[in-house]
């Protein structure tokens, strides 16, 4: 029970400690305030435990694929979440200047919403097992130690991106960004195709490369969204997702440099 | 060559989209197979379903305990409260063996899918 527990903990907590660790610091290198992230992990902790209340009802919505349409929703809404917040990043970056209310709505929904997918079934898991026999210590033990190693994940990962230049942290927050958010997409195609609305199949197994249950899969599928056997519909969704978001975050930081040029021009001609 | 440059022009991912679309729910009437949960075990826990076949698979949990249906073979991730029955979609499989196992009970909930 000991070890389940720590598996199970550090699997569901992996990814949105990345995601937060990695808003929280860009946010600190881009000087914007961050008084939002109580009310997030407030929301990701009542998002939990609502979802985590309810998911039987949950679970029958749609004839029985409710579970997958409310995950796949929350994906697409993170997704679309985190397109916002590059934009707005780099809009900072060449812009200084206070965040609006939009946007501090937009960074406490992501992190609250990446929360409660994932601790409803926390909620769900230490609810169940709490009481029986081989629960109690080892089910409490193993949760700190896992909900420790997340932490500690959080934190290394939160001071590296600090220790890089405020451009070049931006740079490798947005390609991180981009690479879980259309890891989410790929997880929310993986969704459908369980409902049956989109179809299945497999286009290649890398388990025998790398297994999608070992460490380093765990942790790649967290950040770039690894799949050991992806089906069609997953990669052309997970290309998508990505190519756009990096088309949206290259156009923007484009149209802050043409913008720049001028007014450089003008600073250097006076 | 030809069939690459048709996909990755714009009808072409037009119409590569709509058959992925139409491709899901084209079949009518699928295969049912049922699975329990009883004990933190599976019940059958070799399931044998037809290969590059689409089927339904209705899980039981009897447990009063909640359990999560994974594999990473199938590529599906479920919980299943206790007490409840949960749809899973599974396949169109090319034939071969698909391990899966119960996440919150890992040690006695094994299992696989046959598909032949």
């Amino acid at each position: 029970m000991l070890l389940t527990s720590v598996i199970i903990i550090i699997r569901e907590v992996l990814e949105a400690a990345f995601l937060i660790s990695i808003i929280l610091s860009l946010c600190v290198q881009l000087n914007l305030t961050r008084h939002w992230f109580k009310w997030s992990l407030a929301g990701g902790v009542a998002g939990s435990i609502a979802l985590g209340s309810q998911f039987g009802w949950v679970s029958n919505l749609f004839g029985g694929i409710g579970q997958e349409l409310v995950d796949a929703g929350l994906q697409v809404f993170i997704y679309l979440c985190l397109l916002y917040i590059c934009f707005k990043f780099i809009d900072h970056y060449f812009k200084p200047s206070g965040s609006n209310a939009t946007f501090r709505a937009i960074l406490t929904a992501v992190i609250a919403c990446a929360m409660t997918r994932e601790g409803s079934e926390i909620y769900i898991y230490l609810l169940a097992f709490q009481d029986l026999p081989e629960g109690g210590l080892s089910l409490y033990g193993g949760s700190i130690i896992g909900f420790g190693i997340g932490f500690s994940c959080c934190a290394l990962f939160y001071y590296w991106i600090l220790s890089f230049s405020v451009s070049r942290s931006l740079l490798l927050g947005c390609v991180l960004l981009t690479t879980m958010a259309s890891g989410m997409m790929l997880q929310a195609a993986k969704m459908l195709i369980q409902a049956d609305l989109l179809p299945d199949g497999q286009l290649w197994d890398s388990n025998g490369l790398l297994a999608e249950q070992s460490l380093a899969g765990q942790l790649l599928y967290a950040l770039v969204g690894y799949e050991a056997t992806p089906a069609p519909a997953q990669l052309m969704i997970y290309m998508v997702s990505g190519l756009t978001m990096a088309g949206v975050i290259i156009a923007r930081h484009q149209y802050w440099r043409h913008r720049q040029l001028p007014e450089e021009a003008n600073q250097y001609g006076n | 060559m030809t069939k690459l440059r048709i996909l990755f022009s714009k009808n072409g991912l037009v119409v590569f989209t709509l058959a992925l679309l139409s491709g899901a729910n084209a079949y009518a009437d699928k295969p049912e197979f049922e699975l329990a949960i009883e004990q933190h075990l599976f019940e059958p826990s070799v399931l044998v379903i037809p290969a590059n076949t689409k089927v339904k698979l209705w899980v039981s949990n009897k447990d009063s305990t909640p359990e999560e249906f994974e594999s990473y073979e199938l590529n599906r991730e479920k919980v299943v409260l206790g007490g409840q029955r949960a749809l899973i979609f599974i396949g169109p499989l090319a034939p071969g063996e698909y391990p899966f196992f119960g996440e919150f009970n890992p040690k006695t909930a094994q299992g696989k899918i046959i598909a032949k």
